[in-house]
C-alpha cells in the first residue's frame, strides 16, 4: 500500500484492522487484509476499477458483511466504536447511513414522506420529532416539494435524493455512498457531490464515497483511498493519488491530470479550479478568445436525409401515476448510417423515450419517426435480455453466431450468462438484440444503446467505445443515450442535446461539449476553447499555446 | 374443490377491490407454473393405473407412460401454486404495503426479508415483468424466443434478488431495532366489520371441516376423493368471502 501523507484521526468513525472477507460460494477474497481509518468529519473518495472491492468495503462498513451477505470474515471493523461482528446493520443504523447504486432497491414505502420517516418510526420517535426531522432533511436536500409524491412517480435522480434523505434523517455521523451519481445527469451529479460536501462541512458528517467518475468528486475530497483486487493500493491526499494513478493505474487518473502529465506541466491539478489557476501563469486566460463562438442562441440543427433514423415534428406523450405529459415535443432529427451519436440531456429530458420511439415501443401522438433498415435497441438493464441458462441457448443457429461475431464475443456456448463479466453480459445482450437483424456483414441501420456505461470503469468504457467504432464502421448508425460527458467525448462524432423534450443542440462533439458548464468535459471546462474536449485535444492546444510539442 | 374455491374467492376479492390487473398478472404467472407442474409430473411420475399415453423409451427417463393420475396430481400441485400466487398478488395489490410493513414489524422484528417478501415482492415482480416483457419484444428474430416457463423463472429469480436488496435496505434503516414502532394508529374503515365477519366465517367453516375429517384426495393408484357437506360449505364460504369487497357501495376504494 502506498501512503501519501499521514492521516491523523482523533476519533475514528470507521476503523478496519486487517479485515478480509469472501462471499459464500466464492473461493477468492473480496477484501484482503484491509486496514483503514476514517476520522470524524473526513470526506474520503474510494477509487478503483470495477470489482476492486469498493462496494464490499462499504458493505463491511455498515455491517451488511457479514450479517446480511454471509461469507467468511477475519479481522475487525469498528463503526463509531462498535464492533460489526457483534452489531448488525440495524444496530448501526443510528451511526451510519448507506446509499447504494440502484435507488429502486432502496425504497420500501409507497410515499416519499413515509419513506423518509421510516427509520424514525423504527427508532420509536414521536410524531413531532418525526415531522421536524423529515422537514429539515427535506429542506437540506431541496426536496420539500416531493414529500407528498408517491415513490413510483419519481425520476431516478429524485429517487436517489429521497434514498439519501432516508439515510440522513437519523443524523448519522458516517455516510457511505456507492456510486450515487451513476444514474444522475451531470447537473444532478454535481449537485449531489456539493450537497455531500456541504453536509460534511456544516453537519460534520464523515463521508466515504465510491466513484468511477473521479473528475466529478476529487476536488471535494480530503483524501482518496484506491482499491486494487480487494486491497488498499493507495491512501492519501488527492494530489498524491493523481501521481499514483498516472504511475500505476492510468485508468483512474482524471482527464485534467492526464492532460497536464502528457503536456509536461509540472503539477497535477485536483479539479477544474486548480487546473485553471495553474494554467493562468503559463498561457493566456482560459476562455479569453470567444470571438468565433456561435452566439445566436439558436440550436444548431443538422440537415440530412435520415437514412438510418428520421424524426419529423415528433411528439410523444407518456402517462405516469395517472398524469399524462408530452415527453418529446416536436423533435426534428436525421441520422445517417455510420454516424456515432451521443444523445444527452437531464434526467427526464426524453432521451430514452426517443430511442423507444425509434424502436417502436411507444407510438408518436403527432409527427413521425422512420427507421428504414431495422433497429436494435439495448435498454438500460442488459440483464433483462438474459433469460436462458447458457449463451448457446440464448443464441442458436447461424443467425445467433453472426450476432455474437458482430459484437466480438467469443465465449464457450455452454457458459451461463450470469457467469460472464459485466462487459461480456452487455455484449451478449446486444447480440440478442442484433440476432437475425444482420445480413452478411451488414448490421441494422440503427443500433441504439440506452445508458450503457452505468457502473463501468474507464477501461470497460474504452472497450465499449471500441465496439461502437466497429459497429459504425460496418455501416450502422449508433445512437447512445448517456449522461457521461467524458465517454461521449471519447466515442461520438456528434452530440444531440435534449431539454424538456425539445432538441436544443445538435452538432459536432467538439462544438456541443465545449463552452458549456454541465454538459462539458473536464478539459473543456479547464481550457474553455472551442472544439477542445478530449485529453488529446487539450494536449495539442496546450502545446500550441506554450510552444511545446504535444505527444506523438 | 376447496383449493379451487379458495383461488376463485381470492381472485373475486381482488377484482372487487379494483385490482383486476394484479389478479390477471398472478393468474398468468401462476398458470404458467401450474402448466409446467402438470407437464413435469405427467412425464416423470411412474405411478397411476390409467395410462393415457405410451411415449416409449426416453434417454434418462426410461419408459415414459403418461397417466391420468399423474396429471391430476400435477394439477393439484399446480393449483396450489396458482392459488398462492393469486393470494399473494391480491394481498400485495389491495393492501397498503406501508401498513403491512408496520404490522409485520410488530410480529417479525428480526426478519427484514420476510417483511420484504410480504409487502414488496409482488410490486417488484410487476415492475420487473414490465421490463422483461419490453426486453423480450426487443430480441432479434434469430434469438431464441422467451418461453413462458423461462420468463417465469427469470422473473421469480430477479424479483427474489431485488427483494434481498430491499431487505438489506430495511435492515440499514433499523428494522430490527427493538423499539416500539411509532406509526400512527390506523383509522377505522366502514368495511372493517364485513371483513372481520368474512374472516370469522371462513375460520369457522375451516374448523368445522377439519373436525368433520376434511376433504380427502388421493391420486394414486387411481383417483379417489371424498367431499363431505362440510367441504362444500367451506368451498361456498370461501367463494362468498371473496365477494365481500363487492358488497356495499363503491367497493373498498375511496373509503
Amino acid at each position: 500500500m502506498e501512503v501519501d501523507a499521514p492521516i491523523t484521526t482523533d476519533r475514528p468513525q470507521l476503523l478496519l484492522d486487517g479485515f478480509s472477507c469472501s462471499y459464500p460460494d466464492s473461493d477468492s477474497f473480496a477484501l484482503r487484509e484491509v486496514s483503514l481509518t476514517v476520522g470524524s468529519g473526513e470526506f474520503v473518495v474510494l477509487a478503483g476499477r470495477s470489482g476492486s472491492g469498493k462496494s464490499s468495503l462499504l458493505k463491511a462498513a455498515c455491517g451488511l458483511i457479514p450479517h446480511f451477505h454471509g461469507g467468511t470474515v477475519s479481522g475487525t471493523v469498528m463503526v463509531g466504536g462498535r464492533d460489526t461482528s457483534e452489531f448488525g446493520p440495524g444496530d448501526l443504523a443510528d451511526l451510519v447511513g448507506y446509499l447504494a447504486q440502484d435507488p429502486e432497491t432502496q425504497v420500501v414505502s409507497t410515499t416519499v414522506s413515509a419513506e423518509i420517516e421510516l427509520p424514525l418510526r423504527f427508532r420509536g420517535d414521536g410524531d413531532a420529532a418525526r415531522a421536524r426531522a423529515v422537514e429539515e432533511v427535506a429542506l437540506a436536500l431541496a426536496i420539500p416539494d416531493l414529500l407528498d409524491r408517491t415513490v413510483a412517480s419519481l425520476s431516478g435522480g429524485e429517487l436517489q435524493r429521497v434514498a439519501l434523505a432516508a439515510a440522513l434523517v437519523t443524523r448519522p455521523s458516517l455516510i457511505l455512498l456507492d456510486e450515487p451519481t451513476s444514474q444522475l445527469d451531470p447537473v444532478a451529479g454535481d449537485e449531489l457531490i456539493w450537497l455531500l460536501r456541504r453536509l460534511n462541512e456544516e453537519w460534520g458528517v464523515s463521508v466515504v464515497l465510491a466513484e468511477h467518475r473521479l473528475e466529478r468528486c476529487l476536488a471535494a475530497a480530503d483524501r482518496v483511498v484506491a482499491m486494487d483486487r480487494g486491497s488498499v493500493a493507495f491512501d492519501g491526499r488527492p494530489e498524491g493519488f493523481l501521481e499514483f494513478a498516472l504511475a500505476v493505474e492510468p485508468a483512474l487518473a482524471t482527464p485534467a491530470a492526464r492532460m497536464f502529465s502528457l503536456a509536461g506541466l509540472p503539477s497535477l491539478p485536483v479539479g477544474v479550479r486548480q487546473a485553471r489557476s495553474a494554467l493562468s501563469g503559463l498561457v493566456s486566460a482560459p476562455g479569453a478568445d470567444r470571438s468565433d463562438r456561435n452566439r445566436s442562441g439558436d440550436p444548431t440543427v443538422r440537415v440530412g436525409n435520415g437514412r438510418a433514423l428520421r424524426c419529423e415534428d415528433l411528439w410523444v406523450e407518456l402517462s405516469s401515476a395517472g398524469r399524462s405529459a408530452d415527453v418529446l415535443r416536436g423533435v426534428d432529427l436525421a441520422v445517417e448510417p455510420g454516424e456515432k451519436v451521443a444523445l444527452m440531456g437531464r434526467n427526464g429530458a426524453g432521451k430514452s423515450t426517443l430511442l423507444r420511439a425509434a424502436a417502436g415501443l411507444v407510438p408518436p401522438v403527432a409527427g413521425k419517426v422512420v427507421v428504414r433498415g431495422g433497429v436494435a435497441l439495448l435498454t438500460q438493464n442488459p440483464g433483462d435480455y438474459l433469460v436462458r441458462e447458457s449463451v448457446g441457448a440464448e443464441l442458436e443457429g447461424p443467425g445467433g453466431r453472426a450476432a455474437l461475431d458482430a459484437v466480438g464475443l467469443e465465449v464457450d456456448p455452454s457458459v451461463d450468462p450470469r457467469d460472464l463479466s459485466g462487459g461480456e453480459r452487455q455484449r451478449l445482450a446486444l447480440a440478442i438484440a442484433l440476432a437475425g437483424r444482420t445480413e452478411g456483414d451488414a448490421l441494422p441501420d440503427l443500433v441504439a444503446l440506452d445508458e450503457p456505461t452505468r457502473g463501468m470503469d474507464r477501461s470497460l468504457k474504452d472497450g465499449l467505445a471500441h465496439l461502437i467504432e466497429t459497429i459504425a464502421e460496418r455501416g450502422a448508425a449508433v445512437v447512445v443515450a448517456t449522461h457521461d460527458v467524458e465517454f461521449a467525448a471519447g466515442f461520438a462524432d456528434r452530440v444531440i442535446l435534449l431539454g424538456d423534450g425539445e432538441l436544443i443542440a445538435d452538432s459536432d462533439t467538439g462544438e456541443v461539449l465545449a463552452g458549456g458548464w454541465y454538459f462539458a468535459t473536464e478539459i473543456s471546462r479547464v481550457l474553455d476553447m472551442p472544439g477542445v474536449v478530449t485529453v488529446e485535444d487539450g494536449v495539442v492546444a496546450l502545446g500550441q499555446m506554450t510552444g511545446r510539442e504535444g505527444p506523438e | 374443490m376447496v383449493l379451487l374455491a379458495g383461488t376463485v374467492g381470492a381472485a373475486l376479492a381482488g377484482v372487487g377491490a379494483g385490482c383486476g390487473r394484479a389478479v390477471l398478472f398472478s393468474i398468468k404467472i401462476g398458470g404458467a407454473i401450474a402448466a409446467l407442474m402438470i407437464l413435469v409430473n405427467g412425464l416423470v411420475t411412474e405411478r397411476g393405473a390409467t395410462v393415457l399415453l405410451r411415449l416409449g423409451e426416453w434417454p434418462l427417463f426410461g419408459a415414459v407412460d403418461v397417466t391420468a393420475e399423474a396429471l391430476m396430481a400435477g394439477a393439484v400441485i399446480g393449483l396450489r401454486a396458482l392459488g398462492t400466487m393469486v393470494v399473494i398478488g391480491v394481498w400485495s395489490a389491495a393492501v397498503d404495503p406501508d401498513r403491512v410493513l408496520t404490522s409485520v414489524h410488530r410480529v417479525a422484528r428480526r426478519s427484514a426479508l420476510t417483511a420484504t417478501l410480504v409487502s414488496r415482492l409482488v410490486p417488484l415482480a410487476v415492475a420487473d415483468q414490465a421490463r422483461l416483457a419490453e426486453a423480450s419484444s426487443l430480441r432479434g428474430p434469430a434469438a431464441t424466443p422467451v418461453g413462458k416457463a423461462a420468463a417465469a423463472r427469470r422473473l421469480l429469480a430477479g424479483s427474489l434478488d431485488r427483494s434481498v436488496d430491499v431487505a438489506a435496505t430495511l435492515e440499514l434503516r433499523g428494522y430490527s431495532i427493538g423499539n416500539k414502532d411509532s406509526a400512527p394508529a390506523r383509522r377505522r374503515s366502514r368495511h372493517d366489520r364485513r371483513f372481520l365477519l368474512s374472516g370469522l366465517a371462513i375460520l369457522a367453516a375451516l374448523t368445522v371441516n377439519l373436525l368433520a375429517g376434511g376433504s380427502q384426495f388421493d391420486p394414486y393408484p387411481t383417483i379417489t376423493w371424498h367431499f363431505g357437506p362440510t367441504s362444500l360449505l367451506l368451498a361456498a364460504v370461501l367463494v362468498l368471502g371473496g365477494l365481500v369487497t363487492r358488497s356495499g357501495s363503491g367497493g373498498i376504494r375511496g373509503s
